[in-house]
């Protein structure tokens, strides 16, 4: 197949992907995390039918690094409002906080059998327990936002799912910005780890300013695209040449303007809708880039790490149902609800791969497919039970209609 | 592009402005300089990026002294690209081929889709005199100064009279080629509607067909006063006729699907055009369509067999908006400055000559045709620019005619160079004088207020 016929094929992903968020669609429609557009991409790709090959497949490096970088830059403009409502300050810092914590003990597993068990080098073996921990970090929020909507929910508890949910992208990106940093090869080898990590950030924010300033006083929508886009692959090119962190950097980019530009609104509201057709192709690139023709101890330790994550995630939710009011009660079933992975951790681990390609990146991105499987069988059924003992679902009333006046986004 | 008139930009704004432009050019360059070299194609990420903010501020700056946002978005591109600062570089200034497909196609849709049957008929008879006096009269006389100035032509010594006058009259054809993309990219920005701004449109994509046509004619002419062995061969009309009809079945056959698209679902738009743009313009090259001609046919059939014609236009000013900047700004990156300094000379004779027996051409052609006033004096500005097209041309003839074929293309980049960054601004500086620029303020609106905090 040439480049072409799969190009086009990629629009039509995004076409169905902005059917799904358009209003004729019914909300909660398909698999929480997207995850049958990652099997469908794994089917296709170089290591089932080989309809699209390895080389057909690297081509597209710029589409995939263009497409988390938006991701990156549409989680940063919606990072602090779950639709309408303002995500509360101790939600954002819990969020931040569960991430960290699954993360470390995601990265103290890995990195122990990793050194244990795998011939990999010293430089190998941490970037890889690093970046396994990040990508297990991630909760997505469109799982809960598929529950929520399906089901009608309303209360505390989705609440706090939402905004946990939303803020562990904060986390993700953060970490993953020092493993870029980290790892050999960036640019700017004179200055430290943390200067370097400054830099990709500092990329994002001057531009985020830059947009911010430019979008001036009126709202033009269509000056506004140029101005956005200009940006955002500015940044995201800057930081690519430089190895560092491009998603990090556009996130950045946009929690800036979130936070200073007059026109977050109106911002939002124009990036927010670009999200699926952006995503449904990147997913489905990622399963065609998911190689599962690892050495055994790296399949163990995909195994392992993804134990430790419901382990971590489980342990949380007690931990919550002891701290927090609304877990109360339903603490292991909300502990089980946060391990929905979708396209954060896998936009996570793409980004590694063009940074870092090799047998850890490989192993990266079969863990993040991995946990997005796993989690959307455990994830959307333990909300959803959390949701219904805490009395936030009426049982015997699913919500077959969207609410109307529902935000496109959770 | 954005809209031409808007509300007056203040002096701060203007500041913002220049200081974003300095921060963007600050940003590549420093990337630049730390990693020079760039192995992978993310680099072109990059570029886009770059092309597409600069180009928009320069041409936001620019207009403050009344120079066309096309000037602005070559200016950006030729100060980024590969001869002057070198933050684009050759290799991603070809990366960047696609993004030209796909502007492509979308100046030749919306191009179509503006002509419309009723406005033509009120501007055929200057048409039909317009095509033939500037095709005829224009390719004759600069193939004229071509043979007069041929001593100083470096690729031409040693070539006799008879292969002299072959090579003129293949200029001469150059010199009949004009911009489909400049004049919409003028229109686009200008908004401008008038008689000028109709019969350039309707001129220049006609022109399009006729200089396809006058190239296989001249080739074919040509060939025998060059090569000694050469023969006049119908076979290629034959060829050209087939291509034409072809082109212009499968543009009705795309407008016809696009209207029905248009009228029973009419969303997701974007997505639609760049299909449109990326898949079919390989397509059509593959089964030998001219795509320019079949997406010309096909938004002229949208407009005119349709009522889809304004949501058409609408999504592709919009799709347009990121795209032509990028474009035009590439195209500014393309343009070959060494080359220009080495044949500046010849170069501006020839252009010069061009521009004017096409303002000349222009006056004959609209007394014959009694055309108004206004057309009268204004209705040549836009036939000075030249861009892809011209080089198309000159790329054919070049594999035509290997003998002299480089050297005839190097002197057509820099003529085109010149023709591209000269046009524009005399087309805009004449719909300005003729009163057809549009300046209403375009819809802006205060921002959305924020939500309450939650409790």
């Amino acid at each position: 197949m040439n480049g072409i016929p799969f190009l086009l094929g990629l629009l039509v992903l995004a076409y169905l992907g902005s059917i799904l968020v358009g209003g004729r669609a019914i909300r909660g429609f398909g698999l929480a995390s997207g995850a049958e557009y990652l099997v469908l991409g794994f089917v296709l790709g170089p290591q089932v039918l080989s309809v699209v090959g390895r080389s057909l497949v690297d081509n597209f490096q710029p589409v995939v690094l263009v497409g988390v970088s938006w991701l990156g830059l549409v989680l940063g403009v919606s990072y602090l409002r779950v639709g309408e409502r303002r995500v509360p300050l101790p939600h954002i810092v819990l969020g931040v906080a569960l991430s960290a914590l699954v993360s470390a003990c995601v990265t103290a597993t890995v990195y122990f059998g990793a050194s244990q068990f795998s011939p990999l080098p010293r430089t190998e073996v941490i970037a890889l327990a690093a970046t396994a921990g990040i990508v297990c970090s991630e909760t997505t929020r469109h799982s809960v936002r598929w529950v929520v909507e399906r089901y009608g929910a309303k209360g505390p508890l989705a609440d706090l799912a939402a905004d946990t949910a939303r803020a562990s992208a904060l986390f993700s990106l953060l970490a993953l910005a020092v493993v870029s940093a980290w790892l050999p090869g960036a640019a700017l080898p004179a200055i430290s780890v943390l200067e370097r990590v400054l830099v990709s950030l500092g990329l994002g924010v001057v531009l985020g300013f830059t947009a911010a300033l430019l979008l001036g006083r009126e709202f033009r929508r269509d000056e506004s695209w140029g101005i956005l886009l200009g940006t955002s692959l500015l940044g995201t090119g800057a930081a690519a040449r430089l190895n560092l962190s491009p998603i990090s950097a556009t996130f950045a980019m946009g929690l800036t303007l979130a936070l200073v530009s007059r026109h977050r609104i109106d911002i939002k509201a124009m990036v927010t809708p670009t999200e699926k057709p952006v995503l449904l192709p990147v997913v489905l690139l990622a399963g065609a880039y998911v190689n599962v023709k690892l050495p055994i101890p790296l399949l163990v330790l995909v195994a392992v790490a993804l134990v430790s994550k419901i382990v971590a995630r489980v342990a949380c939710g007690g931990l919550l149902s002891i701290t927090a009011k609304p877990v109360r009660g339903v603490g292991l079933e909300f502990g089980g609800s946060m391990l929905s992975a979708g396209a954060l951790g896998l936009a996570v681990a793409l980004a590694f791969g063009l940074r870092h390609p090799g047998v850890v990146a490989d192993t990266v991105l079969l863990l993040a497919a991995v946990s997005v499987l796993v989690g959307e069988w455990l994830g959307p059924a333990s909300l959803r039970r959390a949701l219904s003992r805490a009395g936030e679902i009426k049982p015997e009333t699913p919500a077959s209609e969207p609410q109307p006046t529902l935000p496109s986004e959770a | 592009m954005s809209g031409h008139g808007g509300p007056k930009k203040t002096i701060a704004t203007r500041a913002i402005q220049a200081a974003s432009l300095l921060v963007t050019f600050g940003v590549l360059y420093g990337v630049t300089r730390v990693t020079p070299e760039l192995e992978s194609h993310l680099g072109t990420v990059a570029a886009v990026g770059f092309l597409l903010l600069a180009g928009t501020l320069m041409s936001e700056l620019l207009e403050t002294i009344g120079l066309p946002h096309l000037s602005g978005y070559l200016l950006a591109g030729i100060i980024g690209g590969p001869h002057v600062l070198h933050l684009v570089d050759h290799h991603t200034v070809q990366e960047l081929s696609p993004v030209n497909t796909l502007a492509l196609s979308l100046i030749a849709l919306a191009g179509g889709a503006e002509l419309r049957l009723d406005t033509l008929r009120s501007v055929a008879r200057g048409l039909a005199w317009a095509t033939l006096i500037q095709s005829a009269f224009v390719l004759v006389c600069v193939a004229g100064v071509f043979l007069a100035i041929a001593s100083y032509i470096p690729f031409t010594h040693g070539l006799n009279s008879k292969a002299l006058i072959g090579v003129a009259l293949l200029w001469g054809v150059l010199a009949v080629s004009r911009s489909p993309s400049a004049c919409m990219g003028i229109l686009s920005q200008t908004r401008a509607k008038g008689p000028v701004a109709t019969f350039s449109l309707a001129f220049i994509m006609l022109s399009d067909v006729v200089v396809v046509i006058l190239l296989a004619t001249m080739i074919m002419l040509a060939r025998p006063l060059i090569t000694a062995s050469g023969g006049i061969s119908l076979e290629d009309f034959t060829v050209l006729g087939h291509e034409i009809l072809a082109s212009i079945a499968v543009g009705v056959t795309l407008g016809l699907g696009l209207a029905v698209y248009l009228r029973l679902v009419g969303r997701q738009l974007l997505l639609v055009l760049l299909a449109i743009g990326f898949g079919l313009s390989d397509t059509f090259s593959y089964i030998h369509v001219d795509s320019l001609l079949a997406f010309l046919s096909a938004g002229f059939v949208v407009t005119n067999l349709s009522d889809q014609g304004p949501k058409l236009l609408h999504s592709i000013e919009q799709t347009g908006s990121v795209v032509f900047v990028v474009f035009f700004a590439t195209a500014g990156a393309h343009l070959d400055i060494p080359l220009l300094r080495q044949l500046w000379p010849v170069a501006i004779a020839l252009c010069a000559s061009r521009a004017f027996f096409t303002v000349v051409a222009g006056r004959i052609s609209s007394r014959l045709a009694e055309d108004p006033a206004v057309l009268k004096r204004w209705g040549w500005s836009s036939l000075v620019s030249q861009a892809g097209l011209a080089l198309g041309l000159s790329v054919v003839i070049a594999k035509a005619f290997p003998s002299f074929g480089e050297g005839f293309r190097s002197l057509a980049i820099a003529a085109v160079a010149i023709n591209e960054m000269v046009g524009p601004i005399l087309f805009k500086f004449a719909l300005d004088r003729a009163g057809e620029t549009d300046r209403h303020e375009p819809e802006v609106r205060p921002s959305l207020p924020d939500a309450p905090a939650a409790p």
